[in-house]
């Protein structure tokens, strides 16, 4: 698996949400604060407590709450609240395995294995890239990034304005995030397109046609 | 003081959830007559007919039995905000509700054929899923467009179906990552004044 996976559009999280996501079968939970910084975390989606899913919790000011008992857990990924000691200090070791996050050409990346270098800063991509749309489509990663030509070592594929990314929630099944510049083609358009791109790979269509379709430059 | 307004209830029945969904967030007061299915005849309550089952719901000489006319019905209402039937998007809304009528009774039937197998396996699910990903579809659109209800500019009675459709297939493992647009709109349903859960359904999915 590759180090760093574009999980999402910033567009599907935005201040003080939460979502769930998958990459490999993994379970992790993405939520950005509800504070001025507006950090976005990633982590594994299980609470240390007992194990509820910290994806259908709630953010708190800068803090996620596990919906089951609202234990609370700060940026840190440290536990810092158990509503129901709440004079009791929490112990230092009580806490979530936090994954490393950036932000980047509108999409959400994590890297499981907590790399620290992101390799796609220097990539050269559009700087101020805009968030469209995830689809999901049921068809293998591999299918995918063949049909929107993104080489087997590369993060995306631009194509003019409009950028593609994929990641693979569970063995089998694809995530792909489109992102566009700000004067490319209406968002509206290119998530028909999306779909149309998805029903063609799930169909076993020809692709060319659905790719000449961005080069001609998509209408709304 | 009753409310003339009298509903034939089976708590766990999708189509019954729907139904008292759209009666609280419409703030429209009934009255509860449960009717455990599960019982043999003799012992329901003696307002169902033969050969009906929940939901009903009976207002004077009108019976109903269909959740979207039920809904319908509730808009109607002189009580009732005009937003949830907005006679300046009505066409969209019905047909949205009629869309989630079908939708629901999709999940009725994948959920009775999953939960009511001795050993838990998963029907086909391919009616299902395409209807949900119209859904997501449709809900990415109109976020597009600054939209955030299925068919007007407030919430209505098309999003209360579609609603139970998508909280609902939890259960029968469609996995909430794969709609992320129908994720952020059920949210702000559970927001909404009025929101009940489905008794045993976690107020997440
Ligand atoms: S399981 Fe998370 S607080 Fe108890």
């Amino acid at each position: 698996m590759e180090r760093w996976q574009p999980v999402s559009v910033l567009s599907n999280i935005r201040r003080g949400e939460v979502a769930g996501v998958r990459i490999g079968g993994h379970e992790v939970v993405l939520w950005r604060e509800d504070a001025q910084a507006a950090t976005l975390h990633a982590w594994e989606d299980r609470c240390p407590h007992r194990g509820m899913r910290l994806s259908f919790g709630f953010v708190r000011d800068d803090a996620l709450g596990c919906l089951y008992h609202g234990w609370q857990f700060g940026g840190a990924a440290r536990c810092r609240l158990i509503p129901a000691h709440p004079r009791v200090r929490v112990p230092a070791s009580i806490n979530v395995r936090a994954y490393t996050v950036r932000e980047h050409a509108g999409l959400a990346w994590v890297s499981m294995e907590g790399a620290e270098d992101f390799p796609h800063q220097q990539a050269g991509w559009p700087e101020h890239a805009q968030p469209v749309r995830t689809v999901h489509v049921h068809a293998s990663v591999g299918q995918v990034r063949h049909a929107v030509g993104i080489a087997p070592d590369g993060g995306m594929a631009w194509h003019g304005p409009v950028g593609l990314a994929v990641h693979e929630p569970v063995a089998g099944q694809a995530m792909l995030h489109v992102v566009r510049v700000a004067d490319g083609p209406s968002a509206l358009g290119l998530s028909h397109w999306a779909e149309r791109l998805r029903d063609a790979v799930e169909g076993g269509a020809q692709m060319a046609p659905v790719m000449a379709e961005l080069a001609a430059g998509i209408a709304a | 003081m009753t409310t003339g307004l009298t509903l034939y209830d089976w708590t766990p029945d999708v189509r019954c959830y729907a139904v008292r969904l759209g009666l609280s967030l419409m703030g429209v007061a009934y009255d509860t007559r449960a009717a455990d299915m599960d019982l043999p005849t003799f012992q329901r309550p003696a307002g169902l007919r033969p050969g009906e089952r929940p939901p009903v719901l009976v207002a004077g000489n009108v019976r109903i039995t269909r959740p979207g006319t039920i809904m319908q019905f509730a808009a109607r209402q002189p009580a009732v905000a005009r937003a949830w039937l907005d006679p300046a998007h009505e066409w969209a809304i019905l047909d949205w509700l009629d869309f989630g009528t079908v939708a629901l009774d999709m999940l009725a039937a994948a959920r009775d054929l999953a939960f009511g197998a001795t050993l838990p396996v998963l029907p086909p699910m391919g009616a299902l899923v395409a209807a949900l990903r119209r859904m997501e579809d449709h809900m990415s659109a109109r976020a597009m467009a600054g939209h955030d209800w299925f068919a007007a500019p407030a919430a209505s009675i098309a999003d209360v179906l579609p609603f139970v459709v998508f909280a609902l297939s939890a259960d029968l493992e469609v996995e909430r990552d794969t709609c992320p647009a129908l994720r952020r709109w059920a949210h702000r349903m559970r927001g909404l004044p009025g929101f009940v859960v489905m008794p045993g359904v976690p107020d997440y999915a």
